[in-house]
């Protein structure tokens, strides 16, 4: 199970970003859908790594990025969830393509204070 | 009442296996210093790695200095069986990982005299789909799958099949005698990676392992050239 080693290594970094003292809400990222992540294993095994740290509570949200299917007989292009699927046109065997991207996007952080909230704002 | 609490969104680009990554980059380093030629052995429990490195060092014996990484959950038993064909084995038990992360890749080539080596064997845990997104610092992947796993392997393992760089259909002795059929394998890889070396072995009968074989030392003369 990639998942674990993967939310504890992203658990690791939102903790080293996190400003002190400021609740994480949210965390963002992105995943190609070469890497094959589970996005339901994965919200468990976060749950699992944070329930006892500062991060308890915090919801991943994932970006799963689908596959883009190009049709070597029409031509046409188009995303799916699944590498393998037949073309419109009846062609069988598009050619599948993902990225293998897995990415922190951000994180959604509490407010302690408006000078807080301002100096946020003007990043 | 309450006001709901403000939050802000902070917005951060960085990779999630960085931290591995940047182990990673920094074995490759000391690897391609070296002159050391690491591949990266993925594939099933069962498709037969252990064997087909049994029979690779064999065949290596007296024309390579190959050393092993072994990386197993919990027992010694890989390790062992591959000390019988190489002095230099180092057997990494992941307990529950069921990848080989590069931190585990760095403390174990720490056990090795790395200047009797030329060529590093890295057996990763039997797993198709975890240990392809975790860099080791190895220079190739290679992918291994057996006629007895079935045919829709490649097709079930998209990430392997694309990130490796060259792919073994092991135990192809059996092939007669299990319903492989080899022309869906290979359309299957073929539509996710048009160009990947595609190689027959069998460690029991010893078919294919010239050819794969040639292919890791001109690897090796190419890691020392450099």
């Amino acid at each position: 199970m990639h998942e674990f080693s993967i939310a504890e290594a992203l658990a690791t970094q939102i903790l080293r970003h996190a400003p002190a003292g400021r609740r994480v809400r949210e965390v963002e990222i992105t995943v190609g859908a070469l890497r094959g992540l589970e996005p339901e294993a994965m919200k468990m095994c976060w749950e699992a790594v944070t329930h006892d740290t500062s991060l308890a509570g915090s919801v991943l949200v994932m970006d799963m990025r689908p596959w883009t299917l190009t049709c070597p007989a029409c031509g046409r292009a188009w995303e799916s969830p699944v590498p393998f699927a037949e073309c419109t046109c009846g062609e069988a065997s598009p050619r599948p393509t993902a990225g293998d991207e897995l990415d922190l996007v951000s994180m959604t952080v509490d407010d302690d204070d408006d000078a807080a909230a301002a100096e946020a704002e003007t990043r | 009442m309450n006001e709901p609490v403000k939050s802000t969104r902070i917005p951060i680009v960085e990779r999630v296996l960085e931290a591995n990554d940047q182990l990673a980059a920094t074995v490759r380093t000391d690897l391609e210093r070296r002159g050391i030629f690491a591949v990266d052995i993925i594939g099933a429990p069962g498709s037969g790695k252990t064997a087909l490195l049994e029979a690779t060092l064999r065949a290596l014996k007296g024309r390579r200095r190959p050393a092993v990484l072994v990386g197993d959950l919990a027992t010694r038993r890989d390790g062992d069986r591959l000390a019988k064909w190489c002095d230099q084995v180092v057997q990494i038990s992941t307990g529950q990982g069921c990848h080989l992360e590069a931190g585990q890749v760095r403390d174990a080539l720490a056990q090795v005299d790395l200047t009797r080596v030329d060529l590093l064997l890295i057996e990763n845990v039997g797993n198709l789909i975890c240990p392809v997104g975790f860099d080791l610092g190895q220079a190739a992947k290679v992918g291994v799958f057996a006629v007895t796993d079935g045919d829709d392997k490649a097709a079930k393992h998209p990430y392997l099949v694309q990130a490796a760089d060259v792919l073994l259909l092991n135990k192809i002795d059996l092939l007669p005698y299990v319903p492989f059929d080899r022309s869906v394998f290979e359309a299957d890889v073929r539509l996710l990676n048009a160009t990947v070396p595609m190689l027959d072995v069998s460690s029991t009968t010893g078919e294919g392992l010239d050819g794969w074989v040639a292919w890791l030392e001109r690897g090796a003369d190419s890691a020392r050239g450099s």
